[in-house]
């Protein structure tokens, strides 16, 4: 799966700045979601692997990056040639493997942070106009990230301590507990996420800290607290 | 037998020698281990903030989490103990303001831990029983960038002060290593490296060696030994606090005893057994 991990890397697609691939990468979706010829669509792979190949990772962590959304998008086509014909699904699955390849080529070329970044000074027009809090919406995307191998590991861990107990794969036994999981995790990370000071300081407070320490600023410094905790 | 405002004044212990000249750390140092633990030692000046409990209640989902605790915490490391339940990790998250009092009043070195949590957050860093409720970049130098971006600190700062604290804990070489694919012990020291990189005066610790094998929790004692930031730990692991400068046992919300670790630990067993 599409753990959204990039590294840093010396390849000409890690070299290219993060705004300037996700830009390309929104280009790209909108231009495949137009195109419904499917030979067009076909012409569009080889270039996607070819991004794919230009990211300088070996094949088998390619393949691992694909194999979960790769299955996701055979079902896709499954339930457009069982509901709809044999065109639309051949359409659909052709754009979405070209997408997925180009997207991949951009995960795994662009750090996590690289992303954030991007992300919140893509959406600070619309933060400066009290529309959206653009560093909550990075942090979230974030998040996504940084997580979904642990859900992956919550998973493992309640189907082990299920099997023990002599219960077979159920996916409502399932869902429960890992609901609950997450739920208690989610307040956990909040707190966490207070603890470290998020949200960070609004641009017109910013300030280059110092303290007698070479520490933390000093509290003078600090704006007051923005937060209520309950 | 609650000792109320009663401040202990006592001079700071003196700086333990480097720790790969002690004994143990030379038998457990395994090959993988960058030997460059030493720098924990570094000779910063220690410091502490003096944090004032005046009879502080906290009530959470209708039960009383803490009771009329008065206390001024200003030693350099400070134990806490007790049973489940008995509100030692309530009063430690009531410093940083993750918990509102219900009655009286926190400050740290006279900032309200309410009305200035930003500020006392500033210089008071918390390190939670599980690192990866904590860390929240998938990458570790990007997790450590997290907490001193919040901060206010520029690039170039942020920068800098990554690379040494992660050098500080002897794991220069994490930066760039994926959290998913790090141990329980190593993410407990990214997630201790965030709270340093920081420069906190204070440190604290809600029971860090619960989910670490022996080896990492003897690390940990040897970083919370040597290390000039104020400590406050609460902890199951009596052993860890066997020679902090005090050692505090609450019990249902409340101070019962309040001492020198040996004495304080055994007022504890006593209750809990």
């Amino acid at each position: 799966m599409i753990d959204g991990i990039g590294e840093t890397g010396t390849t000409l697609l890690h070299r290219l700045p993060a705004g300037g691939k996700l830009a390309g990468l929104a280009i790209v979706a909108t231009l495949l979601f137009f195109v419904s010829n499917p030979a067009l669509l076909a012409a569009a792979l080889p270039f996607g692997a070819a991004a794919m190949l230009a990211t300088g990772r070996p094949p088998a962590v390619l393949l691992h990056q694909i194999a979960v959304p790769a299955i996701t998008i055979a079902l896709v086509g499954l339930a457009d040639l069982l509901l709809v014909d044999a065109e639309t699904a051949l359409v659909v699955v052709l754009r979405l493997a070209a997408l997925l390849a180009f997207a991949v080529a951009v995960t795994l070329t662009t750090t996590s942070a690289e992303l954030a970044d991007t992300f919140e000074r893509a959406l600070a027009p619309f933060d400066r106009a009290g529309l959206v809090d653009a560093p909550r919406a990075a942090l979230t995307l974030t998040l996504a990230i940084r997580f979904v191998p642990l859900v992956g590991q919550e998973i493992a861990a309640i189907r082990e301590a299920q099997a023990v107990r002599g219960l077979a794969a159920n996916p409502v036994a399932l869902a429960v507990p890992l609901i609950v999981r997450i739920l208690v995790r989610a307040e956990r990370v909040a707190e966490a996420i207070d603890a470290r000071g998020f949200p960070p300081p609004r641009p017109d407070r910013s300030r280059s800290p110092t303290s007698p320490m070479g520490g933390a600023p000093s509290p003078s410094q600090m704006p007051g607290d923005l937060h209520d905790h309950p | 037998m609650e000792r109320g405002c009663l401040t202990l004044v006592r001079p700071l212990p003196k700086q333990s020698p480097p720790l790969l000249t002690r004994g143990r750390r030379e038998v457990e140092m395994s090959p993988s281990e960058p030997p460059d633990d030493r720098r924990a030692t570094n000779d910063r000046p220690m410091v502490a903030q003096t944090i004032v409990f005046s009879e502080v209640d906290v009530v959470r989902e209708g039960r009383s989490a803490l009771e009329a605790v008065s206390l001024t915490l200003a030693e350099h490391r400070i134990g806490i103990v007790g049973l489940n339940g008995s509100g030692k990790s309530t009063l430690l998250k009531a410093i940083v303001g993750l918990v509102r009092p219900t009655g009286g009043r926190i400050t740290v070195d006279g900032r309200d831990a309410i009305a200035e949590a930003r500020a006392v957050r500033a210089t008071t860093g918390f390190l939670f029983q599980d690192p990866d409720n904590q860390i929240v970049f998938p990458i570790v130098a990007e997790d450590l960038a997290f907490g001193l971006k919040n901060h206010g600190f520029d690039r170039r700062e942020t920068a800098a002060r990554v690379a040494a604290a992660l050098d500080r804990l002897g794991i220069g070489g994490f930066a760039k290593r994926r959290i998913h694919e790090l141990s329980g012990g190593e993410k407990q020291l990214v997630a201790l490296a965030g709270v340093l990189a920081l420069g906190p005066k204070t440190v604290l610790f809600d029971e860090p060696t619960s989910q670490l094998d022996l080896r990492n929790r003897n690390r940990l004692e040897d970083v919370l030994r040597v290390m000039p930031e104020q400590a406050i730990v609460v902890a199951h692991d009596l052993e860890l606090l066997a020679d902090f400068d005090r050692v505090i046992v609450m019990e249902a919300g409340r101070v019962v005893a309040d001492d020198r670790p040996a004495r304080a630990l055994a007022v504890y067993r006593e209750r809990a057994a």
